[in-house]
């Protein structure tokens, strides 16, 4: 493992089935190279996004959580992303006050056809998250 | 044969121990039933009276309070030894309580805050002799030792202790309460409840029979257990959540937080603004449970 992906060694994209993930679909049948960092989890709407999940993932040792969800409009369920907003923006707020940076958890929306998207905003974070270091709950800080 | 029995407190404001005082007359069908080993809240015990006892030579062992130093965790875990049954009475044993909300703190931070930096104080200096070591944060009483029976709330109900008691006695205990708040509040709620303004309590009075979510107060009942009895709601407060989180419920705050998501009208109260008006995030949705949520202290290095 080199010296930069062992200093990242994970983050948690959860990607909403509808828009998100058939964006990362598409960014892999068109072999976009994207960082290998991300270990995908598919749920059906961002709004599925329960903050127990993205604190579990914190406390597990995850260096971020990036939430990809439908554009504002598009939702699949009406009105699903708004709510995973509201929801996102909360808990960005109480991550800062137990002392993560709130920078490790962003919300983006990305649809069906942008893979391209995709693939920036994943190297953005991973820069980022680098710059940031490890996450202060990870237990192995090599 | 009267039933032995221990009470400790660790650090707590002793509220439960008087909520237990408040069945007045419903203690003397109970009292005659208890033997009293050890209670250093009404009377002159020695921690060594609780050591002298035998293992496992006291029926029922009650604790309120959380662990804040080691002294603390040495009286919990000799009252496990000596205990058949372990009570945890009030939110700060089985939770950790408004005292949870030091973790957001470190101990450093803490101190300074309290010993050096409160405006008081004549002479600022940190205690450092005969004190019992601190511990660097909160951990709930649960994750110490092994209990039987939980008791929340703050204070827990008298009515809850009763029933409690009464059940131990008998030996049959009420069934744990399967619901949320909002299943016993009285308060009249719409179908679908949607905020379309958000209050402070100070804001406004609160109109006595509609849901207080509804009329916008941050009011944590869809994510706390029943078992108060609604007595904040009937009384036109809205429920900070000392009862902890209802059933299969791991984070009591995060529900919370996912609640309010869907609830809030988006049209009418941008994130932007509904962060801004909770504004204590952790304070808000953590008043009594941060020690036994998933992130449950602060990361922060001591500065």
């Amino acid at each position: 493992m080199s010296a930069s992906s062992a200093m990242l060694r994970r983050f948690v994209y959860t990607a909403q089935n509808w828009c998100s993930y058939a964006g990362a679909d598409m960014a892999g049948t068109s072999r976009m190279q994207y960082p290998p960092n991300a270990r995908f989890i598919r749920v059906m709407c961002s709004s599925r996004v329960d903050p127990q999940f993205v604190l579990k993932a914190f406390e597990l040792g995850a260096d971020g959580v990036l939430i990809a969800g439908c554009h504002h409009g598009d939702c699949h369920y009406v009105t699903g992303n708004y709510r995973a907003e509201e929801r996102i923006r909360l808990l960005e707020k109480l991550i800062e006050q137990l002392g993560i940076e709130p920078e490790r958890l962003r919300l983006e929306w990305i649809s069906a056809s942008e893979g391209n998207v995709l693939v920036e905003v994943m190297n953005d974070f991973v820069k980022k998250l680098k710059e940031l270091g490890p996450s202060p709950l990870r237990k192995d800080k090599e | 044969m009267p039933v032995k029995v221990a009470m400790v407190s660790l650090a707590s404001c002793w509220g439960c121990y008087q909520s237990l005082l408040d069945n007045h007359e419903a203690l003397l069908d109970i009292l005659p039933e208890l033997d009293i080993l050890f209670w250093h809240v009404v009377t002159d015990f020695k921690y060594k009276d609780l050591e002298g006892y035998k293992d496992g030579s006291i029926d029922v062992g009650i604790v309120e309070g959380v662990c804040r130093t080691e002294e603390d965790v040495h009286i919990l875990k000799t009252l496990r030894k000596k205990c058949k049954t372990l009570i945890s009475l009030g939110s700060c044993s089985t939770y950790g309580g408004i005292y949870g909300l030091l973790n957001l703190s470190t101990m450093d931070e803490a101190l300074k805050r309290k010993f050096t930096e409160a405006e008081s104080l004549e002479e600022p200096s940190i205690p450092d002799e005969d004190v019992p070591k601190m511990l660097d944060f909160l951990i709930p009483n649960r994750k110490i030792v092994n209990f039987e029976i939980f008791l929340p709330g703050c204070p827990v109900t008298s009515q809850n202790i009763k029933d409690a008691l009464v059940g131990l006695l008998k030996g049959e205990l009420p069934p744990p309460p399967n619901r949320t708040l909002c299943d016993e509040c009285p308060r009249e709620k719409s179908e679908v409840i949607t905020i379309k303004q958000l209050k402070r309590d100070y804001e406004g009075i609160p109109d006595p029979k509609k849901c207080l979510l509804e009329q916008g107060y941050i009011c944590m009942g869809p994510a706390t257990r029943e078992g108060c009895g609604a007595l904040c709601t009937k009384a036109g407060m809205p429920c900070r959540g000392c009862y902890g989180p209802g059933p299969n419920v791991i984070d009591q705050g995060a529900k919370m937080i996912s609640a309010l998501g869907s609830i809030v009208d988006y049209e009418a109260i941008s994130p932007e603004e509904l962060v801004e008006k909770v504004g204590d995030v952790a304070g808000t949705f953590y008043n009594f449970f941060l020690p036994s949520g998933i992130v449950s202290k602060t990361v922060r290095k001591a500065k």
